[in-house]
């Protein structure tokens, strides 16, 4: 498996496969993580009116097509959630969240924007029993009971695996069509969760709409992570990263494109703003 | 040189003017990227601080102590008060400075 790149793009809709199509075609390597199925974005868009020489073209049609294209252009997507990145200074390393590590020279952030705010109290709590990877933490939750709060159906695979090793798990997922699960520690709820608070140094409360459980770890799964959390040096403002118009960030070697940047959310906006992060990372890259 | 912790045993780090911990296990990521810098800084700051390693799922109890909830976990212990702690990976000067502020 492939762990290092000189680029690293992070998101599979129109900005990260646009970037990542770019940076290939100007002779870089890639790792481009996200679904292998792209954004949910596009292929959930009903129509897309305005994208050129593709007039009306459904999002699935167009999801096709970028899919395609990577295929075309030898891309594979490393199927795996970045959770956090650090600069170690002339690198990138990331953190995913399969507790693989991955290594890049320069960064293309294109995770799309999610709406959804931090809970009271996660961001304090966070590493000290608020956790956005079961793989890497539930081993020290062995045995006790925890909370999961989950934005997709994609997680239950991680729900069942807390399970096997916590004794409890109360499942908060946020989404239609709730499931069920056979393991009988599972217990799925419709309650709407608040705020979490620290209890003890070994448990915390997860206050909902309709009570409060006392849990050793909430897990908080979403399908974005905001960027001031992913790269906490990033200047961020109002949910988006600030970038110049080479889409350049305030941190050296990393550049942002698409809706993580700001309105408008169009899908050729997003696109360009790819092209343009690729040639820019490749222009860094060549001047180092 | 780093003192591996077994048993959940804490005495030596403890009993040390300045104690480091790394929490770690055999099977995270980033904790194996950790322990290169881990290993450099104990040289780099011999006779300064003691290094202690301590594999969370040897020492549960450990682990429970200090609430151990992520992993790599460092913490730092002044005369066996715990002065600070830093949850996740960390470049290398990133960490030196943080001990260097405990340092005598």
């Amino acid at each position: 498996m492939m762990n290092k790149a000189d680029i690293a793009v992070i998101g599979t809709g129109p900005a990260g496969v646009s970037a990542a199509i770019t940076a290939v075609q100007r002779g870089k390597s890639v790792l481009l993580f996200g679904s292998a199925q792209l954004s949910a974005k596009i292929s959930r868009a009903e129509k897309i009116s305005n994208y050129p020489g593709l007039p009306d073209v459904p999002g699935t049609e167009l999801a096709a097509a970028f899919k395609k294209h990577l295929r075309s252009a030898e891309i594979n997507i490393t199927e795996d959630k970045i959770t956090n990145i650090y600069d170690m200074g002339g690198k990138f390393a990331l953190q995913g969240a399969s507790s693989e590590m991955y290594e890049a020279a320069a960064l293309i952030i294109a995770v799309g924007v999610v709406p959804s705010k931090p809970y009271p109290g996660e961001k304090e709590l966070l590493g000290m029993g608020v956790s956005y990877c079961a793989t890497c933490d539930a081993m020290l939750h062995k045995g006790r009971a925890v909370a999961v709060i989950a934005d997709s159906p994609d997680e239950e695979n991680e729900v069942k695996f807390l399970a096997e090793v916590c004794e409890r798990v109360w499942y908060f997922p946020l989404y239609k069509d709730k499931p069920s699960f056979a393991a009988e520690n599972i217990k799925v709820l419709d309650d709407i969760p608040t705020q979490i608070r620290q209890k003890s140094l070994s448990e915390r409360t997860l206050v909902t709409n309709k009570g409060e459980y006392d849990v050793s770890c909430v897990f908080i799964l979403r399908r974005a992570i905001a960027a001031d959390t992913l790269l906490p040096q990033l200047k961020t403002d109002n949910g988006h990263i600030t970038v110049n118009r080479f889409m350049k960030t305030n941190v050296k070697g990393c550049f942002a494109c698409g809706d993580i940047t700001g309105r408008p959310y169009q899908y050729i906006k997003a696109a360009g703003e790819g092209n343009i992060a690729a040639l820019s990372a490749v222009e860094f890259l060549d001047a180092k | 040189m780093i003192n591996k912790i077994e048993n959940s045993d804490l005495t030596a780090a403890k009993a040390a003017n300045l104690a480091i911990i790394d929490f770690s296990a055999q099977w995270c990521g980033p904790c194996k990227m950790l322990a290169p810098i881990f290993d450099e800084l104990s040289e780099e700051l011999e006779g300064k601080a003691e290094f202690f390693g301590a594999d969370v799922d040897q020492n549960p109890d450990a682990a429970r102590e200090f609430g151990v909830m992520s992993i790599p976990n460092i913490v730092l212990l002044k005369n066996g008060e715990l002065v600070n702690r830093q949850v996740g990976f960390v470049p290398k000067e990133i960490l030196k400075t943080m001990i260097e502020e405990f340092t005598d």
